[in-house]
């Protein structure tokens, strides 16, 4: 599986209700790796209700930048969730199906 | 599981420079290959380059033109995107560095044959002027 598979794919939950897309991966840096860098493990997917400037990179925290366009986008994403990738039952045709519905 | 300690792949990872260890850019991160991890999560196993990575990331016609050409140029009868194991990579940054040159990669090999046949004959190519 390639992280393209899940960038934009739709989410939707077990009784077939939209989530939103995926816009972001989010990760640790503790998967097992053969080389010196421990290797990004994906936890999360960063679903948002749109994708519109979500490559921006201003839906999370710790980004900086012009205020305005922060608060914009910040604005048009603040449905932003956090879904654990085990909640995951399959991907196909652009869709991740969840097994549940997230808290 | 915090912001302090996660960061976002698609923005700190796809479309960095891989370089080597002396600085000398080999290719881009079109894509990453992931694979279920036992202990969870999906793991990113291999950084993919080229345009049969990036072509399934681009949109609408763009990206299956990209897709369709580069598997149609391609010498090998089932082309697959340029791919660097993750554990070639030492060091992510504002670049991803790695642990061996381009050559030693040979992960871009019509275009090494076109450098050393081509481009490197083409008189003032290796920097005469200097």
């Amino acid at each position: 599986m390639r992280a393209s598979d899940l960038l934009g794919a739709e989410v939707r939950t077990a009784d077939g209700g939209r989530l939103g897309v995926v816009t972001g991966l989010r990760c640790t840096t503790d998967g097992p790796s053969a080389g010196s860098v421990p290797a990004p493990r994906v936890r999360a997917l960063v679903v948002t209700g749109r994708h519109v400037g979500s490559a921006l990179g201003y839906q999370q925290e710790e980004q900086r930048g012009p205020w305005l366009v922060r608060a914009v986008i910040r604005g048009l994403h603040r449905q932003t969730r956090l879904v654990d990738v085990g909640l995951i039952d399959r991907i196909e045709d652009g869709t991740v199906r969840l097994a549940d519905t997230p808290a | 599981m915090t912001d302090d300690d996660t960061f976002d792949l698609h923005l700190r990872l796809l479309d960095r420079q891989v370089v080597d260890p002396d600085g000398g850019m080999i290719c881009k991160v079109d894509d990453v290959e992931l694979e279920p991890a036992d202990d969870g999560g999906f793991v990113v196993t291999a950084l993919l380059s080229g345009p049969l990575a990036l072509g399934p990331r681009l949109p609408g016609r763009l990206g299956r033109w990209t897709v369709a050409l580069a598997r149609r140029w391609a010498e090998e009868p089932h082309p697959a995107p340029r791919r660097i194991p993750f554990e070639r990579v030492t060091e992510l940054g504002s670049a991803v560095v790695v642990d061996r040159s381009r050559d030693d990669l040979r992960i871009a090999r019509l275009e090494d044959w076109v450098r050393i046949h081509v481009i490197e004959r083409i008189p003032g190519s290796r920097h005469e002027s200097e």
